[in-house]
C-alpha cells in the first residue's frame, strides 16, 4: 500500500485508465510520484493544462461531454474556490461526470499558511446541487473511490489529506453507506471526517480511561449524506460531538446541526472546527491545531466537559 | 482564399438573416427582455454557420456523434440560437412564444437541455474552454467533426479565456474555431473606452492561433472566412474577428451602449421592426 492517500487513489486511477481509454486526468501542473508512471505510460490520457484550474474544469467538461471520464486535480484550494463558478455551471448545473480531486485537506500544508489551508471547501462545495462529496479516510477508501468517481453519472469532489494516515478500514470495504461507526459507546458519539477520524479515535481511547463511553461515526461522504444511518446512530448516544478540520460555519457541523433540525431531533450538540479566523500559525499542523483547541488533549477536555464530567 | 456563391445564394441568406432578426424582437418584444442588439450583431455569423453550408448538423438527431459542435459561448445571445434551431426543426417553432414564459423551455441564458444548444452559458469565459475541452476529446477519439465557438468581445475581458487560448494552441487543436463577435461593445460603455482590447489580433496571434478578420455582416467574407475550415494545413487552432455593429439591422438601436441586454418596447419596437420589414422589401 503505498505512503499517502493521494498515491493510493492515482495508483487505482492508473489501474483503471489502463484499462479504459477514456479516463483522463486533467492537473493544474500538480506532481506525485504515483503521477509520474501515469504520465510516463499513457501519455494521451495525461492533459496538463499548466496551473490554470479554471481552464481544467472547462476542459475537463468539454471531455465529458466528448464522452471522457475526466479527473482534475490540484491542492484542494484552488480546483474548489479558484474554479468555482465553472463548478457550479458547467459540472453541476450540466451534471457532468467530472471529479476534482483536491489534495491537502484542512491543514495538511500546515506551514503554507491560509492560501494552501483548505477550510472553506466543505461548506461551498456542498451548497451545489448534483455534486458528491467524499472526504478521505486512509488509503483504503481514496482507493475505492477512484472506483467511485470512475462510475459516476454525475460530478463529485474528492477530498484528500496530503499527510500519511494509518489505515483503518478493511480491503474489502466498498464504503456504499458513506458513513461507518467505527466504535460504539453511549455517553458521546463524536462524529468525525478525514483525517480528525483518526483524532476521534485517539480522544476516544484517552476517554475510556476516564470512564466515558465514546462513539465514532466517520461522515465520509458529506454530500449525499446518508440521513437515515445517521440519525440512527446519533440516536444511540446522549449527546453528539462534531469534529473536523474546516472553519466551523458551514461543514461537518453545520451538516449535522442541520440533520438534527430538520428531524426534529433534540440531542446536545457541541460544534468542534476552526474558530473564524485565518491561521497565520507556524510550527507544525499540531502547533496548529493546539492553538485553536484542535488538539487531542483539548478535544478530550472539552468532550469531558460537554459530558459534565470534569476529572 | 475565396469561395464561390452565387449573388442568389446570398439573397437568400440576407434573407434569412433579416427573418432571424424579426424573429428575435418579436420573441423579446413579447416577453419584455432578452439580448437582442447582441444578438442583431452576431445573425450573420450564425446564419452563415447554419445555412450557409458550413455546420454538418442533423434536427431530427441533435445528438448526432458526427454533427459539429456549435458552442455559443457568449449565451447571453441565445435569443439568436433559439429561433435558428426551431427553424430548422430542431424543436417546434411555436416554443419561440413561450420565451421566459410559464411553462417555457428556456430563458434569457443559453440551456444545455435544448435540443442543438450542446451546454448552458451565460457566464462568460466558460463554454470556450469548454468547446476546447470537446475538441481535444474529438481528437483522442479520433473523431473528425469540427468544433466551433462564438465568444462575445466584451468576454475576452474574463482571464479563463486566456488560459484557453494558451491551452488550445498548445495541444494543437486544429479542429477548433473560435469567432469572436466583434462589436465593440460590453454591458455599459464601448469596449475600447473601458479597457482596451485592441489590438487583439495581434493578441491571439501571440497566443498561437491563426487569425482571420473578416465583415462580420458579409456573408461573402465570412463565407471565405469558413471556406475549407476542415483541411488541417495547420497545427493551429483558427479565430474568426467578425467586424460587427451591436445592434445591426436597427439603426436606432446601435452604438449605444444602454441597449445591452434590454429588449425595445413601444415606439422604439415599432421602429426596430419597420425597420426590419423594409429590409425584408
Amino acid at each position: 500500500m503505498p505512503e499517502t492517500m493521494r498515491d493510493a487513489f492515482f495508483d487505482k486511477l492508473y489501474e483503471l485508465a489502463k484499462k479504459d481509454p477514456n479516463i483522463v486526468l486533467v492537473d493544474a501542473d500538480m506532481g506525485a510520484p504515483s503521477l509520474d508512471k501515469f504520465r510516463r505510460d499513457m501519455p494521451a490520457q495525461f492533459v496538463n493544462v499548466g496551473i490554470a484550474e479554471q481552464n481544467a474544469i472547462v476542459v475537463a467538461c468539454g471531455l465529458a461531454l466528448g464522452g471522457k471520464i475526466p479527473f482534475t486535480y490540484a491542492i484542494a484550494p484552488f480546483i474548489t474556490l479558484r474554479c468555482y463558478e465553472q463548478i457550479k455551471v458547467d459540472m453541476c448545473a450540466m451534471k457532468l461526470p467530472v471529479t476534482c480531486v483536491g489534495v491537502g485537506a484542512g491543514f495538511s500544508y500546515e506551514d503554507s499558511g491560509p492560501t494552501h489551508h483548505t477550510t472553506e471547501d466543505i461548506a461551498i462545495m456542498r451548497a451545489l446541487p448534483n455534486i458528491t462529496i467524499m472526504n478521505v479516510t486512509d488509503n483504503v477508501m481514496a482507493s475505492k473511490c477512484a472506483e467511485i468517481a470512475c462510475k459516476s453519472k454525475g460530478p463529485m469532489y474528492v477530498r484528500m489529506d496530503r499527510e500519511p494516515l494509518p489505515t483503518i478500514y478493511d480491503k474489502k470495504e466498498e464504503f456504499k453507506d458513506g458513513l461507518t461507526c467505527l466504535k460504539k459507546g453511549k455517553d458521546v458519539c463524536i462524529i468525525s471526517t478525514g483525517n480528525m477520524v483518526h483524532k476521534a479515535l485517539e480522544v476516544a481511547n484517552l476517554l475510556k480511561k476516564q470512564s466515558i463511553d465514546v462513539a465514532v461515526v466517520d461522515l465520509y461522504r458529506l454530500k449525499l449524506v446518508n440521513t437515515k444511518s445517521l440519525l440512527n446512530y446519533i440516536k444511540q448516544s446522549k449527546k453528539v460531538v462534531t469534529l473536523e478540520e474546516h472553519l466551523l460555519d458551514g461543514g461537518l457541523g453545520s451538516i449535522i446541526a442541520e440533520t438534527l433540525a430538520d428531524n426534529n431531533m433534540n440531542v446536545p450538540l457541541k460544534r468542534l472546527a476552526i474558530p473564524d479566523k485565518y491561521c497565520y500559525t507556524y510550527g507544525g499542523r499540531e502547533e496548529i491545531r493546539r492553538t485553536i483547541g484542535l488538539d487531542t488533549k483539548s478535544v478530550a477536555k472539552t468532550v469531558l466537559d460537554f459530558c459534565g464530567k470534569r476529572r | 482564399m475565396t469561395c464561390e456563391i452565387s449573388e442568389k445564394e446570398i439573397k437568400q441568406l440576407e434573407k434569412k438573416a433579416n427573418q432571424i432578426r424579426n424573429q428575435i424582437l418579436d420573441m423579446c418584444v413579447r416577453a419584455g427582455t432578452g439580448h437582442v442588439t447582441s444578438s442583431f450583431s452576431c445573425t450573420e455569423i450564425l446564419v452563415a454557420l447554419y445555412h450557409g453550408g458550413v455546420l454538418r448538423y442533423d434536427p431530427k438527431n441533435p445528438k448526432w456523434n458526427r454533427r459539429d459542435r456549435f458552442i455559443l459561448s457568449k449565451g447571453q445571445a441565445s435569443v439568436i440560437l433559439y429561433p435558428i434551431l426551431a427553424d430548422l426543426g430542431f424543436f417546434p417553432v411555436k416554443e419561440l412564444n413561450y420565451f421566459v414564459q410559464k411553462n417555457g423551455k428556456f430563458g434569457v441564458h443559453l440551456q444545455h437541455d435544448v435540443p442543438g444548444a450542446e451546454i448552458t452559458a451565460g457566464s462568460l469565459g466558460h463554454g470556450f474552454g469548454i468547446a476546447a475541452g470537446m475538441a481535444l476529446a474529438a481528437k483522442l477519439n479520433r473523431e473528425r467533426h469540427m468544433v466551433i465557438t462564438l465568444l462575445g468581445d466584451g468576454e475576452c475581458y474574463e482571464g479563463s479565456i486566456w488560459e484557453t487560448a494558451m491551452f488550445a494552441s498548445h495541444y494543437r487543436l486544429n479542429n477548433f474555431f473560435a469567432i469572436i463577435d466583434r462589436n465593440w461593445m460590453c454591458a455599459t460603455e464601448f469596449t475600447e473606452d473601458t479597457v482596451e482590447l485592441n489590438p487583439m489580433d495581434e493578441k491571439w496571434k501571440a497566443f498561437g492561433w491563426n487569425v482571420k478578420n473578416v465583415d462580420g455582416h458579409s456573408f461573402e467574407e465570412l463565407l471565405s472566412a469558413f471556406h475549407n475550415f476542415r483541411s488541417k494545413r495547420s497545427t493551429k487552432p483558427t479565430l474568426i474577428i467578425a467586424d460587427t455593429t451591436k445592434g445591426k439591422g436597427a439603426d436606432h438601436l446601435c452604438w449605444e451602449p444602454l441597449w445591452h441586454g434590454i429588449s425595445p418596447k413601444g415606439e422604439d419596437a415599432k421602429i426596430a421592426k419597420s425597420q426590419l420589414c423594409e429590409e425584408e422589401l
